[in-house]
């Protein structure tokens, strides 16, 4: 009973009419700027702080809240309709979301994303709100080591998530992990690849890479296809998902939430790995791997939920350890400070009824997005059905707008013209953007981790594998490496046997 | 019907386009006219780091309050990249007319220098600094795991032991590499990507000791989770008055972070003297000054011509210090 009553009081909290609209402006102000890819949730949080002086504190947080997750499904809707993944954990939606939506599925990988947002979101607070003080040490068991262990076993999943040659797939992620290397160094202040450009100091941003190479050069790879041949009208039905459909996803889902719940509580790149590994598992698992990247219902289910139940769990940290996971977890951290709560571990015992209200705000906010996406999906499928003449110049508008809001540069502007050609020609000879974006987005974690471990290891690589966690995940790196190859030689000692046995049967026969 | 809803939704489309639009580019409408009477205008706020860090929280808490006493909107935007650099640089060569300022972080012109090459470094020679604003201190903190309570413990642990910082060229970095140099202390320095990481690696016992801002360790130094052994100032901290200051344990470390407020060089006495004023009332607030507690910011509220004296010395000083100790920040 002492557990259960301040939960409850946290849902009298959520209902009172006043937190309830907060919950709902979040989520629609989330869900808006979601659409647009640079102007993440940070900076939107950071420049509606002053609106929020005036309220309660737990009033504040719901609506701060209520933008992050909503943001995490506006990103979705661009991401299966026009390519764009204005966030890293949303990159692995793009290889089936915007296959299906060329299909004229676009309603049926929508409303799985919804769903899976929804059940996702739903498990990890259930999980928080149960298992928050024992997990949370996990994050802090994390050091330098395990880091290294995740990005590499990261990067390995990247080249076998592709779909075409995994030479090309290889050769792009090498591209992106050079890419990553773009900067001041963050050990020794030296410069590397910046040609004396302050622009580049602190390294290229994620989105105009992926914007670039997802968003321009589709459009740039579009036009030249329209010359060359009258494509047929894009064919739009809003199909909801079928039973058949859900059942398929279902499995996904169910992996996905798990997956995202405990990667998410990771700071920094857990909501990333989390939409990786899942695309991977259910590629691994699946019965037909090769459907994967022409339009698999799992390959939107399991990522899209994954990455609401790390946006979801990464909340675990902040309010129970008072370590921000991301930078919109920083941003409400100092939201908190102002409103005079310190986020910490005393947060639960001297302010329960901001920390159950802020969670069980989540299942009403959850219950909101799903409520609003419903019938929100058949109004942004008819995006499709707006001639390309038309659709073209608006995305190529939003993804300039959306690179020059991240640091109001024009630099960055240049940089997505300058990759969207680099995508359209990779495009043409058949590589793929998406192992180079993830590699990029691992390599400076794997980077700067690896050299992170080797300091506190003093130089002697055997630490990794006598600390448990990092031993542990670089034996599923190893196995995950080798296991192909052993499947194909039993494979062909199978065939072998078979093809022994057949010709021993005809001679008896 | 079909037609219709299509451009419906175009419409809306292109209408969110356009205030998004708008609202992105706030920051730069206005300026122009500079005969008129001063302010012409809004005036832009720019500020050389992310939104939502403490830099950029100052600096909202302090526009809000110029905006009111001048009577003009005073957005503020953020231009990240190089530490500031980027940001400073590029108001530094607008136009003097006031209507352009930035937000300065000391370490940018005392500290970042020891760490880039020559030509990256930014110096005051092109800016009018308006006013200081406030005092950010730097702790060292330990894990509690460590059991180190004090600095002797740290200095007679006997292991070799990791010192995580918040990054290369920082405050936090050069305070602790003064400290463990004077005190002769041989360890390993681990830079982290900011603060929050850093912090995070004491708390998990990942590295034993890291030295980070007051602000982000406050929470965690209360709950028991980080032991505090020293602050960086000259003077003990308002906020953590128990804990003793690096000078007082006998070492020459003056390092803290301080901010001001600048506007490129060439400033009419008009435009300035309006400025200064309005930034004296921003101050006064009562919102402000509870910003600056919440945030544990001691005030330091001095003119600009003391700011640009003071941040001077102190470069010179980190130089003459990390010469006679023979540090360097940008690796070994």
């Amino acid at each position: 009973m002492d557990f259960f009553g301040p939960v409850l009081d946290g849902f009298g909290t959520v209902l009172d009419p006043t937190n309830l609209l907060y919950c709902l402006l979040g989520v629609v102000i989330g869900m808006l700027i979601g659409v647009l890819p640079g102007l993440g949730p940070a900076a939107t949080i950071a420049i509606l702080l002053p609106l929020t002086y005036g309220v309660e504190p737990v009033t504040a947080i719901i609506m701060l809240a209520g933008i992050f997750y909503g943001a995490q499904y506006g990103g979705t809707i661009t991401s299966v309709l026009l390519r764009l993944p204005g966030e890293a954990s949303s990159v692995v939606t793009v290889f089936d979301g915007y296959v299906m939506a060329k299909q004229g599925r676009a309603g049926t990988a929508l409303g799985i994303a919804a769903i899976g947002s929804f059940i996702g979101g739903t498990i990890a607070i259930v999980g928080l709100t149960f298992l928050a003080p024992l997990v949370a040490s996990f994050a802090l068991d994390f050091g330098p080591p395990e880091y290294t262990a995740l990005a590499l076993l990261g990067i390995l999943l990247v080249a076998t998530i592709s779909g075409g040659s995994k030479i090309k797939a290889i050769i792009a992620a090498a591209l992106g992990l050079f890419l990553a290397t773009v900067g001041r160094d963050g050990f020794t202040g030296a410069e590397r690849f910046t040609f004396g450009n302050l622009s580049l100091a602190d390294g290229i941003d994620f989105v105009p890479i992926a914007m670039g190479l997802f968003g321009v050069g589709e459009i740039l790879y579009n036009l030249e296809e329209r010359h060359r041949a009258v494509s047929a009208p894009l064919k739009v039905a809003n199909v909801w998902p079928r039973r058949q459909d859900l059942k398929q996803a279902s499995g996904a889902i169910g992996r996905g939430s798990v997956l995202g719940f405990f990667l998410g509580i990771l700071p920094g790149g857990g909501a990333t790995i989390s939409s990786l590994a899942s695309y991977a598992l259910e590629k691994k698992t699946a019965k037909d791997p090769t459907r994967f990247g022409k339009g698999a219902i799992e390959g939107v289910a399991g990522p899209e939920t994954a990455n609401n139940a790390a946006a979801t769990s990464s909340f675990i940290p902040l309010l129970t350890l008072g370590i921000p996971a991301n930078a919109t977890m920083a941003i409400i951290f100092g939201a908190l400070l102002i409103q005079g709560v310190t986020p910490g571990p005393q947060l639960i015992s001297n302010d329960p009824e901001l920390f159950w209200g802020v969670v069980n705000s989540m299942y009403i906010g959850n219950i909101l997005l799903l409520i609003m996406s419903i019938p929100l999906i058949g109004v942004f499928v008819r995006i499709l059905r707006i001639r390309a003449a038309i659709l073209a110049p608006i995305t190529a508008l939003i993804t300039l707008l959306g690179a020059y809001t991240i640091r109001n540069s024009m630099f960055d502007v240049m940089l997505v013209v300058m990759f969207g050609a680099v995508g359209y020609l990779m495009k043409k000879f058949g590589f793929e953007p998406g192992p180079l974006v993830l590699a990029f987005v691992l390599g400076s974690l794997l980077e700067s981790n690896l050299r992170r471990s080797l300091l506190v290891l003093e130089g002697d690589p055997s630490g990794f594998l006598s600390r448990p966690i990092s031993a542990t995940l670089l034996v599923v790196f190893v196995f995950v490496a080798v296991w192909p190859m052993i499947k194909s030689a039993i494979d062909q000692r199978k065939n072998r046997l078979v093809a022994v046995q057949a010709v021993k049967e005809k001679e008896n026969a | 019907m079909k037609n219709r809803l299509t451009r419906r939704s175009l419409l809306a489309l292109s209408a969110t386009g356009a205030v998004l639009a708008l609202s992105a580019c706030g920051g730069n409408v206005g300026g122009g006219s500079a005969s008129a009477e001063f302010p012409s205008g809004p005036i832009t706020l720019t500020v050389g780091q992310a939104p939502g860090g403490s830099t950029d929280l100052i600096a909202r808490a302090a526009a809000d309050g110029m905006a009111d006493s001048l009577g003009v909107a005073l957005p503020v935007v953020n231009k990240p990249g190089a530490n500031g650099a980027l940001a400073t640089e590029e108001v530094a060569a607008m136009a003097p007319d006031g209507q352009n300022l930035v937000l300065l972080n000391a370490s940018l012109i005392t500290i970042t220098p020891l760490a880039v090459s020559a030509d990256e470094a930014v110096s005051l020679d092109d800016l009018d600094v308006l006013m200081g604003l406030s005092q950010d201190d730097y702790v060292m903190v330990a894990s509690t795991k460590s059991g180190m309570e004090n600095f002797d413990d740290i200095k007679n642990s006997g292991k070799k032991l990791s010192f995580g910082t918040t990054g290369v060229g920082t405050g936090s970095q050069l305070a602790q590499e003064l400290i463990l140099a004077q005190a002769g202390i041989e360890g390993t320095t681990v830079p982290f990507d900011s603060g929050s990481p850093a912090l995070t690696a004491v708390m998990g016992d990942q590295v034993q000791v890291s030295t980070v801002q007051l602000g982000e360790a406050k929470p965690q130094i209360d709950a028991g989770t980080v032991t505090p052994i020293v602050v960086f100032s000259s003077e003990r901290n308002e906020f953590l008055p128990d804990v003793p200051t690096a000078i007082e344990a006998g070492y020459e470390v003056p390092v803290s972070q301080y901010r001001a407020i600048a506007a490129p060089k060439g400033l009419s006495d008009d435009a300035k003297q309006k400025l200064v004023a309005s930034i004296k009332d921003a101050v006064a607030t009562d919102t402000y000054t509870s910003f600056n507690e919440k945030n544990m910011l001691t005030p330091n509220e001095i003119s600009g011509e003391e700011v640009t004296a003071e941040w001077n010395e102190l470069a010179a000083k980190y130089k003459e210090l990390t010469d006679e100790y023979d540090i360097s920040l940008a690796g070994k």
